[in-house]
């Protein structure tokens, strides 16, 4: 049996994101490990405010609610009920899905300029409910400590460290083939029709809430996830996960990398966090120089870095194999 | 006698204190090619928007085959087969030629739950015979992988019947299709309609009377919001209130000069 073309078809459907994550597990050998681990999770992060605005045309300035949401059940169970990282991860999980599907149906009706601000009010809100409100459960400004609390696990101990990074590794991973397949799917497509012409698509038939209701439920659910991988390796949560300055992280992160693109999050979140370690060690406010960056690439023509580079690179890429192909019809 | 596909009957819709489509009663029958004409602000594209549930009626009813859609909204008339094109051209400009088509065709042979959209990728279905049959029949296989985007308004035009007609519609309704399009463009739209006369139900707007009497099956004329002739292309055109209020004829100077010796 032939097993060439199936493989080839594979590899080019994988080659993109293995490349990416093989760069993430290189910057591993060379960077310290908390700065990786924070990559990996910054751009989990982010992906979802990235398909949220790149191809529904959703703004979200709300996303650290939904993060906390993630991060708060995550240590719920680990400081009261259990001592398993991997059901506090699912909690999180459950828990961001719920969430977004309690509030969803209400959002996603909104134009998009109201989507941002409630989505912003939500995070507000989700901000005092766990600084004052329920102070009693989530200790205030203290936050849940529960490091000790976490018992390790076998083949993957996500309690440590060095495996956190194998752990969210291999999660980030699955997580971009998944929002690839999601680009190539029907609903993809659908995502990228109700952000340009939702009339089009209510007269093809299809139903523009329940497919921005849907893409709403898988963006903040990633995010949950995201809050609970947060959770897990700084062993604690406390309000500032949500704190009302936090609400634009994600957007100034997929507004550097590209929105919309695949790969503009993980850009977005080396770039974010790098000039943030690097430039603040130089100069102290580091706000004072993404600020004027973010202005700098909203000019230059939106595409933030990954989508300045992409068309590139393929150009580069592309050319030289058709270059080898010409080649080697011409020898022949 | 051919049934009755789509029935409106006395239809109104007000806008403040202006009554855009005003008790009006208007009759689709099975496979008839019938159009509608009317000076701007005559209320053709609001009766349009009612038939199809972009509007609905503040009172009258519409029927599809005798059941009651007047409340249903536009996806549920979609699924009982009744379409529409937009006045402003209207397709996803963002996808590529196929995967608009391929939208079309999924939603209207599939009948896709949201469970379905995601099991199924645009690749899945870029080669498939019915998208292929179209591509060719309305001269748009060259264009296949294009960004619609990039289209001229006649080719977006085309693409966006080609849509429509993909979903296999029972009643098809043409909001001035060939608006803005050059003569060569309005050449080929023309060409595709008239391969649908006797099979399509087909309902259309157009100013452009002349390109499209040749097909035309019965005509109406609106103005400010009510029907004030229907029949034959000839009739209407001769019908005095059509001469008055469309072509603004002063029809008593005409007949007092008629009668003078």
């Amino acid at each position: 049996m032939n097993r060439g073309p199936t493989l080839r078809k594979a590899w080019a459907w994988w080659w993109g994101i293995l490349l990416a994550f093989m760069l993430i597990a290189g910057m591993r050998l060379v960077l310290p490990l908390p700065f990786v681990n924070e990559i990996l999770i910054f751009s989990i992060y982010a992906i979802g405010c990235s398909f949220l605005l790149g191809k529904v045309g959703f703004i979200s300035f709300g996303q650290p609610a939904y993060l906390a949401v993630g991060a708060y059940a995550t240590a719920f169970y680990l400081f009261y009920f259990g001592t398993n990282p991997y059901i506090g991860i699912l909690w999180g999980l459950a828990a961001g899905c719920a969430a977004a599907l309690l509030v969803g149906p209400l959002f996603v009706r909104l134009r998009s300029d109201y989507f941002a601000l409630v989505n912003l009010a939500l995070a507000v809100i989700v901000f005092y409910l766990m600084q004052k409100v329920l102070a009693p459960i989530t200790k205030g400004d203290n936050g849940l400590w529960f490091l000790t609390n976490m018992t390790s696990t076998p083949v993957l101990d996500i309690t440590q460290p060095q495996q956190f990074f194998i752990f969210a590794f291999l999660v980030g991973l699955v997580v971009w083939a998944f929002y690839k397949y999601l680009d190539d799917t029907i609903f993809g497509a659908c995502c990228l029709a109700t952000k340009i012409n939702e009339d089009k698509l209510q007269f093809l038939g299809y139903s523009n809430f329940r497919i921005r209701l849907a893409a709403f439920v898988i963006a903040n659910t990633t995010t949950a996830l995201a809050g609970s991988l947060y959770a897990v390796y700084l062993g604690a949560v406390s309000p500032e996960i949500t704190a009302p300055s936090r609400t634009a992280d994600p957007v100034i992160v997929i507004l550097l990398g590209g929105v919309g693109t695949l790969y503009g999050p993980i850009v977005g979140s080396v770039a974010y966090t790098g000039m943030k370690d690097v430039i603040s060690k130089l100069i102290g406010n580091w706000e004072m120089v993404i600020g004027p960056l973010l202005v700098i690439i909203m000019l230059a023509g939106e595409k933030g870095i990954w989508g300045t580079l992409e068309p590139w690179l393929k150009n580069v890429l592309f050319r030289r194999r058709n270059t080898a192909a010409d080649d080697r019809d011409e020898a022949r | 006698m051919s049934i009755e596909l789509l029935k409106a009957s006395h239809v109104t819709k007000r806008f403040g204190a202006l009554a855009a489509v005003n008790d009006v009663s208007y009759t689709l029958r099975e496979h008839e090619v019938a159009g509608i004409i009317g000076s701007n602000g005559a209320g053709k594209t609001t009766f349009f928007n009612l038939l199809t549930g972009l509007y609905t009626p503040d009172s009258g009813s519409i029927h599809y085959r005798g059941t009651d859609i007047t409340r249903d909204t536009p996806q549920q008339r979609v699924a009982h087969g009744v379409m529409r094109t937009f006045q402003l051209t209207s397709t996803f400009d963002n996808l590529t030629v196929i995967d608009n088509l391929v939208l079309a065709f999924f939603r209207a042979h599939r009948k896709s739950s949201l469970l379905q959209l995601f099991l199924n990728t645009c690749k899945q279905h870029r080669n498939n015979d019915k998208i292929a049959e179209v591509l060719e029949t309305f001269d748009l296989r060259d264009l296949r992988d294009r960004e619609v985007r990039n289209l001229s308004l006649g080719e977006k035009r085309r693409l966006e019947i080609a849509m429509t007609m993909l979903a296999e519609p029972k009643v098809l309704l043409l909001d001035e299709p060939l608006a803005g399009l050059a003569e060569s463009e309005i050449q080929a739209v023309l060409a595709i309609l008239r391969r649908q006369v006797g099979q399509q139900t087909i309902l259309i707007v157009e100013h452009k009377l002349s390109h499209v009497k040749e097909f035309l099956q019965r005509l109406t004329v609106m103005h400010e919001g009510r029907i004030i002739a229907e029949g034959g292309y000839e009739e209407c055109m001769n019908h005095p209130e059509v001469r008055r209020s469309y072509w603004q004829i002063d029809v008593d100077a005409e007949a007092a000069a008629q009668a003078a010796p």
